[in-house]
């Protein structure tokens, strides 16, 4: 069975690193990008698109809500579950991200656990993989 | 706009419980003790900028020692192996998520700067015409650290001198 593959979008190396812990645990194969730019680069070179990307909202060159407008408006792109992951935690914030497209949103800080827990909800790990 | 600030002392000390909860001490063995000393001393610090609804700063400042601790236990690292790079990285990482939580909790149409990060003591930080209006502060294994709000005295009209 081929390897899920999750793209981890975030300026901060240390969070990637932890995000990227969380996917590889649950037996994704992990693509970093710095931020939104430099993750569309990367899509648009892949001839396969990975099934998860976990986007964070502020980032130079490119946010995370241009990314997932971004991504949203190429048909190429349409079938990756996009969750934003980051501090914009106002409800306000929110709607926009799920308007413009994102699936799911995680607020930092955020457990292990609780990432997991939105995975299961989204049907890209077994439900029970946290436990 | 003058707006009465609406996040005190026990909410910083909430979000800076889960940040430890979250990366800093998943075990809960390790947890940040209050001194409730706004002078301790600092080897390093991080901010974010606020402006909008509420203008200020949210600060992050600790010993190195500290910082390196930080940052190998986001990176899964022993703290020797810390480089520059990543006290940087992670330094930005804590002023980031503290200082996106304390954006949620003031009026709608607050924005936050990108995390600025200086290896120095946070007495060497320059917020013109501000006053710290509340802060956590304490000791992580023996090591200070403190998460500390500033706000413009422009916008806080009755705390200005």
């Amino acid at each position: 069975m081929t390897r899920m593959r999750a793209m981890v979008i975030d300026d901060s190396r240390a969070m990637r690193m932890i995000l990227k812990r969380i996917v590889t645990k649950l037996n994704f194969e992990a693509i970093e990008a710095g931020d939104g730019k430099e993750a569309l680069d990367l899509l648009h070179a892949m001839s396969e698109v990975p099934e998860l990307a976990l986007i964070d909202w502020n980032m130079p060159n490119m946010n995370g809500l241009e990314f997932v407008t971004h991504a949203r408006a190429d048909p190429r792109l349409r079938e990756m579950t996009l969750v934003m992951v980051t501090t914009e935690s106002e409800q306000s914030q929110i709607v926009r991200a799920l308007a413009a497209g994102a699936h799911e949103y995680v607020i930092k800080p955020f457990t292990e656990g609780a990432m997991i827990e939105k995975l299961a909800l989204l049907g890209l790990v077994p439900t029970g993989a946290n436990s | 706009m003058s707006v009465e600030v609406e996040v005190n002392e026990n909410d910083l000390a909430e979000m800076v419980e889960q940040v430890w909860e979250s990366y800093l001490d998943p075990e809960g063995v390790s947890p940040l003790m209050q001194t409730y000393d706004e002078n301790q001393a600092s080897e390093v610090h991080s901010s974010v900028s606020i402006t909008g609804s509420w203008t200020g700063h949210v600060v992050y400042a600790s010993s190195q020692q500290a910082a390196r601790r930080a940052a190998a236990a986001f990176l899964a690292m022993a703290p020797d192996e810390v480089s520059e790079e990543d006290l940087s990285d992670v330094l930005g990482e804590l002023a980031n998520i503290i200082g996106g939580n304390v954006k949620a909790m003031l009026p709608p149409g607050a924005l936050l700067s990108l995390p600025q990060v200086v290896l120095a003591p946070e007495t060497t930080a320059r917020y013109p015409n501000t006053q710290r209006i509340t802060g956590v502060y304490g000791m992580w294994d023996g090591e200070p650290v403190s998460i500390s709000m500033w706000q413009s005295r422009g916008d806080n009209k009755e705390g200005a001198e």
